[in-house]
């Protein structure tokens, strides 16, 4: 399906860039840390030791100091308490206030986000792709139609339009067997896995129009070639038209915005998660709002999912731009 | 200047796609799964409440009708009343404008004030450690989720160093600069700045990497072309060709970028209120949806998707006067 000379395309690109090579390394480790999560994690993301709560991260050391009043006999006494807590390798990255480790809460979270990202955004670009492609081969009012739908969707601010639908729907949890646990390479680690049903439908939904802008423009320049023109004049049907000719031709740019329409997704799932949208808790979104709380005593809470969420958007946006030196150096993203 | 025609036209296209979005609106409603009335009045509603949606939505009544009366309240400005408050859902929203339209426009100044002179420096010294520095400043800003960004600045300006308030705005700019001016006292204006700086730069930062990006790359485009060549061989001063020249040339699509990210930020400003307890539009709308409070939850779409297109409309007729050529598309 890759030519030859798209592959030698790639490689030499990558060759010669830095930022390439860097964007594919993290984007590699995220996935491996996705999919290996439950083997990989020191800890059940979910299990709550308390004593370990708010432990900071390994090689550091913290001192909590709590003060409670105690009624002794007549007199109310103020009595301070301080504890020492120290980093360990069981919680390299430190625990939340839950005691839960935040590395095996991060192992889990890449989970969430790369799975709601890719299929989110791939959602919307095979939405967008079949009405921009259909819009662009037909023209004339089915054209016009679409794009105007279009129009409005655009006119739509994604973000608050994301938050209301969920509001009102609710989030929905699609929860499916850990491979892993299923067949006993990781008993301790939580079963199932729960995929954010809803948050994932609603990027899809704010994100179709720009892939159906990009698609419906292929489909135009595709459309007046002589082989689409030879093609329709022998009788060959439409649905077969797009079908072996416009979709091929098209999927190219199309692979590359939705590349980069991942890292915008992960982002937006993020969001979602923060402000309690999202319908799971392994979400980094949902533990930067629950380390949020806690900033005055332990940074480590809300600062590492944070980290992780801009490498993974990083990763994203220079494999994006990576692909598209390579292959459509001409593609104009950023006016779609 | 953009002719009496085109301008009704983009009038025309902007309440047309108001009309659409209205409409997409009044549908959500229909996404209820259940009853409709459970989903939409507060968790702990009692029965007149219940009855009194069934009644102000017309829930008894065919579709058409309700979307005919819903058309024609919409028209009448009557957004109804929030069910929390009893408040008329119009004053609420008109209260947080202001909150929401400060933060706004100091986000888009601080970024602008940043990204075009480190666009213009970072095309200028191409492959110095400036253009590096902002090559690494401009991904980082488009790849930071912004709620986080927030949190940090909180977590080192305010509780490390305590130099700035963690959140809220116990002042407007208004009654701040009316202190100033009335009675010479600068305090609140202080007080002001030192709560919307946080906030401001956290909304601004996606823009500011985007449009120093596209400033550098603009710029660099633009210093390629012949007649840069032209002015070089005739001996003009290379400040005066880049100044005069050059910049204003890739000033423009840099601008359109600008007029398209102002209604991004609208996205941007619901997370950050809330971050930092900003009492704007969007911590309305986020709070209104926790507590079920439909009628408010719609007034909001509907001010936002207003702000929306008009903030789009604006910019599109503000092009046509900058740059001519754009003026009469069909």
């Amino acid at each position: 399906m890759i030519s030859d000379r798209t592959k030698r395309n790639l490689k030499r690109t990558l060759e010669s860039s830095l930022l390439a090579k860097v964007g594919a390394a993290i984007l590699i480790v995220m996935f491996l840390a996705a999919l290996f999560a439950p083997v990989v994690a020191p800890h059940n993301p979910t299990q709550q030791v308390l004593e370990k709560k708010n432990q900071p991260p390994v090689g550091m050391n913290k001192s909590f100091t709590t003060s409670e009043f105690v009624v002794n006999g007549t007199e109310t006494e103020r009595v301070t308490n301080t504890t020492y807590k120290q980093g360990t390798w069981d919680r390299p990255l430190g625990a939340d206030p839950l005691g839960r480790g935040i590395f095996s809460r991060l192992l889990y979270g890449a989970r969430t986000s790369l799975l709601v990202g890719i299929i989110g955004s791939g959602l919307g670009a095979a939405i967008g792709a079949v009405v921009g492609l259909f819009s662009g081969y037909h023209g004339g009012k089915v054209d016009d139609l679409l794009m105007r739908s279009v129009d409005v969707a655009l006119a739509l601010p994604g973000l608050v339009l994301a938050i209301t639908v969920i509001g009102i729907v609710g989030p929905l949890a699609i929860t499916v067997p850990d491979p892993f646990v299923l067949f006993g390479l990781a008993p301790e680690m939580p079963p199932t896995f729960t995929i954010p049903g809803t948050v994932t439908i609603v990027i899809a939904i704010v994100s179709w129009e720009e892939f159906a802008r990009l698609a419906r423009g292929e489909g135009l320049s595709i459309r007046e070639t002589d082989y689409i023109k030879a093609a329709r004049s022998i009788g060959v049907s439409d649905t077969s038209i797009i079908r072996t000719h416009m979709i091929p031709n098209a999927i190219t740019p199309i692979l590359i915005l939705w590349t980069l329409g991942i890292g915008r997704a992960i982002l937006l799932e993020s969001t979602l998660s923060f402000l309690g949208f999202s319908g799971t808790t392994l979400s980094w979104g949902y533990d930067i709002a629950v380390g949020r709380e806690y900033l005055a005593t332990s940074w480590w809470v809300a600062t590492m999912p944070g980290i992780a969420i801009m490498l993974t958007v990083i990763g994203t946006n220079l494999v994006g731009d990576w692909l598209r030196d390579a292959l459509d150096p001409n593609l104009d993203v950023e006016s779609l | 200047m953009p002719t009496g025609k085109f301008v009704l036209k983009r009038f025309g296209h902007g309440i047309a796609v108001i009309w659409a979005a209205v409409t997409v609106v009044f549908t959500l409603r229909f996404l209820t799964p259940g009853d409709p009335v459970t989903a939409l009045v507060p968790f702990d509603a009692t029965q007149e409440t219940r009855q009194q949606i069934i009644q102000e939505l017309n829930l008894n009544e065919p579709v058409y009708v309700q979307y005919v009366d819903y058309l024609s309240q919409l028209v009448h400005f009557d957004l109804g009343y929030s069910y929390l408050s009893g408040i008329p859902v119009s004053v609420r929203i008109f209260n947080r404008i202001g909150p929401t339209v400060e933060l706004g426009i100091a986000a888009i100044v601080i970024a602008i004030a940043l990204s075009i002179p480190l666009g213009v420096l970072s095309a200028l010294r191409r492959n110095s450690p400036i253009d590096y520095g902002a090559t690494i400043f401009s991904l980082a800003g488009i790849s930071i989720p912004n709620f986080w960004l927030g949190i940090m600045l909180i977590l080192v300006f305010a509780v490390h160093y305590d130099l700035l308030p963690t959140s809220g705005r116990p002042v407007g700019v208004v009654a701040a600069l009316e202190l100033l001016l009335v009675e010479f006292d600068p305090s609140g204006l202080m007080t002001w700045l030192s709560h919307i700086l946080l906030p401001a730069v956290t909304l601004g930062t996606y823009m500011t990497a985007m449009i120093t990006r596209l400033t550098r790359s603009e710029l660099l485009d633009e210093l390629g072309k012949a007649y840069v060549g032209v002015m070089e061989a005739n001996g003009l001063p290379q400040t005066l060709i880049t100044f005069k020249h050059v910049l204003r040339n890739s000033l423009i699509p840099v601008i359109t970028v600008i007029g398209l990210q102002m209604g991004h930020l609208i996205n941007g400003a619901v997370v950050v209120e809330e971050v930092f307890a900003w009492p704007g539009v969007g911590r309305l709308l986020i709070n209104s949806i926790n507590v079920r409070d439909w009628p408010m939850v719609q007034g909001v779409l509907i001010f936002v998707v207003i702000g929306w297109v008009t903030i789009n409309t604006v910019v599109d007729l503000t092009y046509a006067v900058i740059d001519p050529r754009i003026t009469i598309e069909e």
